[in-house]
């Protein structure tokens, strides 16, 4: 039995199961509620119910007032849901996030490219639609003989809207992945739903905007940065796509013809892996090394997008710390796992 | 047109913000004298984040709804003769210790936010400081109050404000305050927004409250429940503050290390107190000392500083020795107040077999090496009549103002001694963490009121004991001495023993 909540002023609705608190859905979900205590005691995480019946579990009554209860005030971590709920928590509302419906896509495999040796370029023709999204956001694949779904970045900008075009990098041992290496045709019939996601290019900033991007991380820097470009964007904007060696490289001629084309882009693939490759006369280290020689560590100014593997941002984000670009200023696709949510976290930092 | 309905954020800003205005009769740096001395650098006072939304209207509606529930408690529990549920009248040492030793914080807290909110040139953490300044005194008078039922019936508490300005040990945890006040504004905030309120606080209440949780004292719960929803807006403040100051200007990284050293040293060692509460003074046990180090300062500690670390901030200087010191601290400070017993406000007991089974299986490492065989010596002398006394008058730590009886790091059996030569004279010092904070800003050590010294030059009532404790307002052989023999164990046997023969009739 499940239940669905709309969190306000997001417009975002999450499934919470029958006795899952309300805090624990919205972080799994990856949506930060504040919160301190975790189990009713300081108030932190005080929400408003704005439609729908809860049950305020164990909240101290010095946490939660009996005037709160009243008002229709609860504690995200001690509140169960008894029937849909409509909560509106003490969060920013992102003037740039659009509230897009997400939909289901009957979608045709028209095109397979290797882009490397282990990762391929898969476009999906949508059969009788077209897909409305934000540039950065990211959609859910059903294979066929694979349990769930599976998330992969859009790398198409917006406007190509009758097509989804996906970057998929083989997991060792991963079910979706190796279907998507190993079984999918051209022609194939695949269900997509979406889009998903909160990793979208903050336009009301203007300003300088900095995608750092890992591997297949580049996918939604893709989307974004051919958008932005097609829009006559004027301000500076700089990709830093990170790979091992030159073998896992993609998108080196096309991204060094925008770079000629627009003065205001900036293109840096870096290898962490250049040793014995004496052709390579570009970036040489880690993302966050090549970001740090561009700028001369200071990164004041500009809006950062980090897209990746976890470790990889994770060195970006001190990188731009050191460098005196702050959480405000720094948005990163991040996946809450189970793992995540239970992990002991400083209350430091918000979304990062 | 629809008007789009505000975030809270918005509607608060819109409640706070924009009621300040530029002084023009009077200079802006002579109204806000006192935040630029101490060399932080603030740009942008509007990049300020409050770290929770609440207006002074709802304030007092919730402080008020906390205060009804509160008196109704203590109410309850003070005509059901609540005194008597407790688990023993040894834990009515603990309520003493709180009240002498943390109460009286609670008042200087209040104090000191007042100070810090109004000399703060944001508006932002003026309201936000201005709140718990006012918290501060409500816990203040509500833990006296609590505490004051137990005054009816046991020693020790009625003079608990006098005591606090006097008494030798609670020179500790108020000269570390009075360090704090005599901060500017700034290394205020970290001292104790930061450092206390947010790194160490739940070392402090945790222990106490769970401890109050344990042993059937459910009026201290409450005013801890009470507390603790207060807690939540302090913590996020600390939070904020150290935020904002890295991110204000790089010059603030340094400045803002040397406190955030500093003050975890410092509060390092008043916890002290609590560590010994927790080990010795509790009649049912919580967690040892070493254990809730590991937990609030090790784990939770160690996620909060991996995240500060990315602003440059380390984790603080001498952390690794006051993890290596969560083995031995409660043990070396309980030993020196049975040594001083006459001179304590509160009593005293060596631990008994099951407690001394208790702290060797907490302490494998160290208790059965270093400290069972010092309580099993003082158990036996006092049962041949030899009740072990110390009668010299300890050398204090210049800083922390603790008798100097820590023992070095990587050797317990070695005292500690550190010692720095300033204007012609010695100071002495407990460990390295004091004396470095006592050879960054000698002029302001080289003056503390060290309850030793003021002894010796004859500011406390006399040469003698009984001098000194009547000037402490000390009750000699009631409030001080063993627990057995007390006029605390007499009532408490006395109701113990009749009680049930009283029910029976």
């Amino acid at each position: 039995m499940t239940y669905t909540l709309t969190i306000e002023p997001l417009g975002e609705e999450i499934e919470v199961e029958e006795g899952q608190t309300v805090l624990d859905a919205a972080l799994r979900a990856g949506i930060y509620l504040p919160h301190a205590c975790g189990h009713g005691l300081c108030g932190t995480c005080k929400v408003d119910v704005l439609d729908g019946e809860v049950d305020h579990g164990d909240a101290s009554p010095f946490a939660l007032m009996d005037f709160e209860r009243d008002e229709g005030k609860t504690l995200a971590c001690e509140c169960r849901l008894q029937s849909d709920v409509t909560i509106e928590a003490d969060i920013d509302e992102d003037e740039d996030a659009r509230r897009i419906k997400v939909k289901d896509f009957d979608c045709e495999v028209a095109e397979i490219t290797n882009l490397t040796h282990d990762v391929k370029g898969i476009t999906f023709k949508i059969n009788g639609d077209t897909i409305d999204f934000q540039a950065g956001q990211y959609v859910n694949v059903t294979l066929p003989g694979v349990d769930g779904t599976r998330a992969f970045s859009i790398a198409n900008p917006p406007s190509e809207n009758d097509k989804i075009e996906l970057q998929v990098r083989l997991v060792k041992g991963g079910k979706g992945t190796t279907y998507i290496h190993e079984n999918l045709k051209l022609g194939d019939k695949i269900k997509i739903s979406g889009p998903y996601g909160r990793f979208i290019t903050r336009k009301s900033r203007g300003g300088a905007k900095l995608f750092l991007a890992g591997g297949t991380g580049v996918s939604s820097p893709r989307s974004m940065i051919l958008e932005l470009l097609g829009e006559g964007y004027s301000e500076p904007i700089t990709l830093i796509h990170g790979v091992r060696t030159r073998n896992d490289l993609y998108g080196f001629d096309e991204f060094t013809a925008l770079a000629s084309k627009h003065p205001n882009f900036t293109y840096i693939p870096a290898l962490s892996d250049a040793d014995g490759d004496g052709e390579w006369s570009g970036s040489k280290g880690f993302v966050h090394d090549a970001a740090k020689e561009h700028f001369g560590g200071i990164f004041a100014g500009q809006t950062a997008y980090l897209c990746g593997p976890p470790p990889m941002i994770d060195a970006c984000i001190t990188a731009l710390m050191r460098g005196r670009l702050f959480e405000r200023d720094i948005f990163t696709e991040k996946f809450l796992t189970q793992n995540d949510a239970a992990q002991t976290k400083s209350p430091l930092f918000k979304r990062i | 047109m629809a008007v789009k309905k505000m975030g809270l954020k918005q509607k608060y800003a819109h409640l706070t913000r924009g009621l300040d205005w530029e002084t023009s009769y009077q200079k802006m740096d002579d109204v806000f004298p006192y935040d630029q001395f101490e060399g932080i650098k603030i740009t942008d006072w509007s990049k300020w984040e409050d770290p929770f939304r609440l207006t002074m209207d709802s304030y007092w509606k919730f402080q008020a709804e906390k205060e009804r529930k509160l008196y109704a408690v203590i109410d309850a529990f003070a005509q059901n003769n609540g005194q008597l549920n407790v688990s023993d009248a040894r834990y009515i040492n603990v309520l003493k210790l709180f009240l002498t030793g943390v109460s009286p914080l609670e008042y200087q807290a209040h104090r000191g936010f007042a100070f810090t909110g109004r000399h703060m040139r944001g508006v932002g953490p003026r309201i936000a400081a201005q709140m718990q300044s006012l918290d501060e005194l409500r816990h203040f008078q509500t833990q006296a109050h609590t505490i004051s039922h137990y005054n009816k019936f046991f020693d020790g508490i009625a003079e608990f404000q006098h005591m606090h300005d006097r008494v030798w040990y609670l020179s500790v945890p108020k000269s570390f305050f009075d360090d704090a006040r005599a901060s500017g504004p700034f290394e205020f905030m970290i001292a104790i927004g930061f450092a206390f309120e947010y790194v160490l606080t739940n070392l402090l209440f945790v222990p106490f409250m769970s401890g109050a949780a344990y042993n059937g004292d459910m009026s201290t719960v409450t005013f801890g429940f009470s507390a603790q929803s207060d807690e939540s807006r302090h913590m996020t403040l600390g939070i904020e503050v150290i935020k904002f100051l890295l991110e204000q200007h790089p010059d603030n990284l340094p400045i803002v290390q040397k406190w955030v050293d500093k003050w975890f040293w410092r509060g390092f060692k008043v916890l002290g107190l609590v560590a010994m509460m927790m080990d010795y003074m509790l009649p049912k046990k919580v967690m040892s000392w070493k254990e809730a180090w590991e937990i609030y300062f090790t784990e939770a500690g160690g996620s909060l500083f991996t995240d500060l670390e990315r602003y440059g901030l380390k984790v603080p200087k001498y952390a690794d020795v006051a993890t290596e010191m969560a083995e031995h601290i409660s043990h070396q400070n309980w030993a020196v107040f049975y040594q001083y017993t006459h001179a304590a406000a509160f009593h005293t007991w060596t631990p008994d077999k099951e407690h001394l089974d208790w702290l060797s299986e907490k302490y494998p490492n160290t208790f059965d090496k270093y400290y069972r065989p010092r309580w099993e010596m003082w158990a036996k002398m006092d049962e041949e009549g030899k009740r072990f006394y110390n009668m010299a008058l300890p050398q204090l730590c210049q800083t922390c103002q603790i008798p100097m009886a820590y023992t070095e790091p990587g050797d317990p059996t070695q005292i500690s001694f550190r010692c720095t030569e300033w204007n012609g004279e010695m100071y002495h010092f407990c460990s390295d963490g004091c004396k470095d904070i006592f050879d960054d800003e000698p002029e302001k050590y080289a003056q503390s009121w060290l309850p030793v010294h003021q002894i010796f030059q004859g500011n406390c009532g006399g040469p003698t004991v009984p001098d000194v404790l009547n000037w402490y307002r000390l009750n000699a052989g009631a409030d001080n001495m063993d627990y057995v023999g007390s006029p605390d164990e007499q009532i408490w046997n006395s109701w113990k023993g009749k009680a049930p023969a009283e029910a029976a009739e």
